[in-house]
């Protein structure tokens, strides 16, 4: 049978845009090796292979840039890997609707560099965009610091294009930035993994670029003195576009002398409207006893999501918490002391004004149980902070022990309705998602 | 329903809300038959006042038991027959939670109950300097789940956002009476975003019980400049102009000669009577920098030919120049016995010629439009003037109605950018979806809503339906009557 699969869809992608044996090894994943790799160049043959795995039963894996793989559950069973990465025109960008259309296979910084080439931005600022793909991030909900501002792919994504399980081809959302028509599929396909249908084509909300912006950083004593500085800024009349927090080994992976803690705060917008703010940010740093305020380089924005599992030099685990902005602080140093308390180094950043946190943890002597209680703890921690917490990344052995994604409590009767009534085989990455959807 | 089965059902429902929070005589009924588009109407068996989540769900449950439809309705503001009982069976009316449960300033948040009137939350918080964003001009009647429901806007979605955009939880009671929280109160959702999905569900997935939003911190500033041109063109190509500057403006709504001249008409806000159209432009933000961004305004206005732009000097002024925008509607009634709000969206570059073609149409159909909308986000309302005693003029205005979304579809646009589709265009559906389109939205429809009696009829287009339709004369809503609110 697998035979007569490699040969329909060597007919559908033609042989060169199919990879069998070993040419498969990028694509192992927690060490299954997929029988073959797909590269449909259009949306008909993404529906045409879709149609063929889901007639067979066959697992696919949707592959964007492959940056995001190792977040979730290991896969249940092996299939085909579906890859987007030819799909990658900018079909549609009119400057004067700040609205661009893309296929899902393009990178994140070919597509900004387009719209850049006009004047605007997509306000989404996610870790690797030289590799992460629109699709991919989509599918992740990835996002950086800029989400304090601009908030993450949810609010941006306007429209999608969709190959579903049975090969259809759906259109949901639109082309316009205000629309009520229908549901709002986009916001269902955000964040789910690729389990409920692939994203071949997306439509997006775009903004002016601004005429300044500039990351500025300042220091505390303590993890408490930098939260109470966040909270200071959040109910100030400043507009910042991103506030993160970043322990003293964080601090150390973006380039800071010394490891104490530090704010960093991005601003942007006319030239008077940066000074003014970076001047108030001074002003109140000083209050609250921060000092060594600086002025960091414009490639510090990209480091400041994965600046945690940089900070270690042997990272075995991360962990994103989401949690209420004003308890960051306190998850953080609740988390770092159990790590300390287990013998682990740990190291911790977050988008603060939003409750984002990345804990990082090193590789300990015993491999295995020390994460693993580690990770449970800050599990507890996150709950404690009015949220939740999801492993980002972690070794097979400790995935097996502590779930990837939190409990999702009685709404996961309507996640698995979903998933149902759109993959009634299941073939899409299953296992891979909350609850095992 | 045979009397025998109404009352136990009444009994039922009073064992579960107590007396006096269900109405089932015709007359009182009655005042239940519409939302805020008087065109269509249909009676319920029962209409319901719960206090509570409990109390909410036994209704449902109830309801599933024996198999009766049941539609939730907070303030009946709705211009697209949403909340209408379109199949009988239960109206549950969420008027009475409306309890603001907490403020969280620090996590600049709030959970409400869903008959919380829109404004009463910017009230309540306003004192310590918070304000909650999404601002539809019903504000002062219509509800927080109705806004959830509809995703309503406002005109200062432009820079703002949806309501979509600052809901971050929900707690449901499910249509087979089960209670769930969708999202919570962190910004990141565990699974799929089931909160960002019922937001604009239009009530068919369930009814919300509890909503967490999102507060905002009032800007520094605010300054507003009001541009007169002589061209409608001109004044379209401002928009396009100032978002050119790359400038992102609060607000940037936009009237034409005929809603001028009823404004000044009624009101006398200063509006030069004429003028082709006004585009009132709002920034709002940070102090430092807003003379300057005001000067780019007025100059991206000046070049595309205005012939007049004048900044508001004070709060007064500017109050009097969101006047004239927000009687607009409530000044048609000086020049035309009824209209009809059409809501429909374009990209915002096809302004121009999706104006002309709308006003040829309604020419065509003899009738008179006058716009009014938000002109930044091409999010278009022609109002279309009749008069409802001249047999066949309602019919006409539907038939222009359709013909303008088809245009709006035309030119890759949408067919509701607020109001919804409810009733009212559940058979345009398929101007902008294909039935693969639809069919995925079935499904997630019958994921949430499996017996199909949550607010049946609506969105999807039906062949069957006991709605009654026109023709009948417009009647202002309630709350326009009383002043309180104008039509956008
Ligand atoms: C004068 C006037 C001006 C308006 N201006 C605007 C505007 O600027 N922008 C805009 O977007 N809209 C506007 N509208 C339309 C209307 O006010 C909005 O759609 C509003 O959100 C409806 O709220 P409501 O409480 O009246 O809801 P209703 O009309 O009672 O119900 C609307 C829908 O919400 C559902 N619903 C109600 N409560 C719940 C709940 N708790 N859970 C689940 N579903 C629920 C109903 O079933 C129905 O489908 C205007 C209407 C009028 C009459």
């Amino acid at each position: 049978m697998a035979d007569d699969i490699l040969a329909a869809l060597r007919g559908v992608v033609g042989p060169s845009n199919l990879l069998t044996g070993v040419e498969l090894s990028p694509y192992v994943l927690e060490g299954r090796t997929p029988m073959a790799a797909a590269f449909p160049g259009s949306v008909e043959e993404v529906s045409a292979v879709l149609t063929l795995a889901n007639d067979a039963s066959v697992p696919v894996t949707p592959w964007g840039g492959g940056t995001a793989m190792s977040v979730g559950a290991p896969p249940t069973r092996s299939g085909i890997v579906l890859g987007l990465r030819r799909m990658n025109r900018l079909l549609e960008h009119e400057p004067g609707d700040l609205t661009a259309t893309v296929q899902a296979g393009m990178t994140m910084r070919d597509f900004q560099a387009a719209v850049h080439a006009r004047g605007q931005w997509l306000s989404l600022d996610p870790p690797d965009p030289g590799a992460a793909t629109i699709g991919g991030v989509l599918s992740a909900n990835a996002s950086g610091a800029r989400r304090h501002l601009y908030g993450t792919a949810r609010d941006l994504l306007i429209g999608v294009t969709i190959v579903c399980a049975s090969g259809a081809i759906v259109r949901g959302g639109g082309k316009v930035v205000k629309n009520v028509a229908g549901y709002d599929l986009p916001k269902l396909f955000v964040g789910a993994f690729g389990t409920l249908g692939v994203i071949v084509e997306a439509t997006v909300k775009l903004r002016p670029k601004p005429e300044v912006e500039t990351l500025v950083a300042a220091r505390f004593e303590s993890l408490k003195d930098c939260g109470l500085a966040v909270c200071a800024v959040m109910g100030s009349d400043l507009i910042p576009s991103a506030i993160d927090l970043l322990d003293g080994e964080a601090a150390a992976a973006i380039g800071l002398p010394g490891e104490r803690p530090a704010l960093v705060v991005g601003f942007d917008g006319l030239a008077e409207q940066v000074e003014w703010q970076r001047a108030e940010l001074a002003r109140l740093c000083a209050e609250l006893g921060g000092d060594d305020l600086r002025d960091l380089p414009a490639e510090t924005w990209a480091r400041l999501s994965v600046a945690a599992p940089r900070a270690l030099t042997d990272p075995v685990a991360v962990m994103r918490l989401s949690v209420l902005p004003a308890r960051v602080t306190e998850v953080i140093e609740r988390a770092g002391a159990t790590a300390r308390g287990l013998g682990l180094r740990a190291a911790f950043s977050a988008h603060a004004g939003v409750g984002s946190i990345t804990g990082a943890l090193a590789r300990g002597r015993d491999a295995v149980d020390a994460v693993v209680s580690t990770l449970r703890d800050w599990r507890d921690a996150a709950r404690a902070g009015g949220g939740h917490a999801a492993v980002e990344a972690a070794p097979l052995a400790v995935k097996e022990l502590v779930s990837v994604w939190d409990q999702p409590g009685a709404a996961i009767r309507i996640m698995r309705r979903i998933k149902t009534q759109l993959d009634p085989k299941g073939i899409l990455n299953p296992g891979r998602f909350v609850g095992g959807l | 329903m045979t009397g025998e089965r109404k009352q136990t059902l009444r009994r039922e429902l009073e064992a579960i809300v107590g007396r006096g929070a269900v109405l089932s005589d015709p007359e009182e009924l009655l005042v239940y038959e519409s939302d805020g588009l008087t065109l269509f109407r249909a009676l319920a068996d029962f209409v319901v006042f719960p206090r509570s989540t409990e109390h909410v769900a036994a209704i449902v449950k109830l309801a599933d038991r024996e198999k009766l439809p049941f539609v939730a309705r907070g303030a009946g503001t709705g211009l697209s027959g949403g909340c209408l009982p379109s199949e009988g069976g239960l109206v549950i009316s969420l008027m009475r939670m409306n309890r603001i449960l907490e403020i969280d300033y620090d996590n600049q948040l709030a959970v409400v109950e869903p008959g919380l009137v829109n404004l009463h939350l910017s009230w309540a918080v306003g004192p310590r300097g918070y304000y909650y964003a999404p601002d539809p001009s019903s504000q002062q009647a219509c509800t927080i789940g109705g806004n959830i429901a509809n995703n309503s806007g406002g005109p200062h979605t432009l820079k703002y956002g949806v309501t979509a955009n600052h809901v971050l939880g929900l707690e449901v009671v499910l249509p087979d009476g089960e209670v769930a929280w969708l999202g919570g109160r962190t910004r990141d959702p565990n699974g799929y975003d089931l909160a960002g999905v019922f937001v604009g569900s239009e009530g068919t997935f369930g009814i919300a019980t509890k909503i967490v939003v999102r507060i905002l911190k009032k800007p520094q500033a605010v300054q507003t400049v009001l541009a007169v041109f002589d061209e409608v063109t001109h004044a379209s190509d401002a928009v396009s102009a100032v978002i050119a500057r790359g400038l992102v403006p609060a607000a940037m709504e936009m009237i034409d000669q005929l809603t001028i001249q009823a404004v000044e008409d009624a009101f006398g806000c200063g509006y030069p009577r004429d003028a082709a159209a006004a585009l009132l432009i709002e920034v709002d933000g940070l102090a430092a920098g807003m003379a300057s961004q005001l000067e780019r305004i007025v100059a991206a206005c000046r070049e595309c030919g205005a012939r007049d732009v004048r900044a508001a000097k004070d709060e007064a002024e500017r109050q009097l120049l969101w006047k004239g925008r927000k009687s607009a509607f409530g000044s048609y009634g000086r020049v035309s016995p009824a209209y009809m709000v059409m809501d429909g969206v374009i990209p915002r570059t096809r302004l121009p010629y999706v104006l002309d073609r709308v006003n040829a149409i309604v020419r065509t159909h003899g009738l008179r439009v006058g716009n009014v909308f938000h002109a930044g986000d091409g999010n278009l309302h022609p109002n279309i003037l009749y008069d409802p005693r001249i047999p066949g003029e309602e019919a006409r205005v539907l038939a222009a109605g359709a013909e303008i979304m088809k245009v709006c579809a035309e030119v890759g646009g949408s067919i509701s950018g607020e109001h919804g589709i409810g009733l009212e265009k559940a058979d345009f559906m398929p101007f902008i979806f294909s039935e693969a389109d639809l069919e995925l939205m079935r499904r997630l429809k019958e994921a949430f809503n499996p017996g199909g009696l949550c607010n049946p009829g609506k969105i999807f287009p039906t062949k069957k339906s006991c709605v009654e339709v026109g023709p009948v004369a417009y009647r202002p809503h309630a709350i326009e009557e009383k002043g309180l609110a104008q039509r956008f």
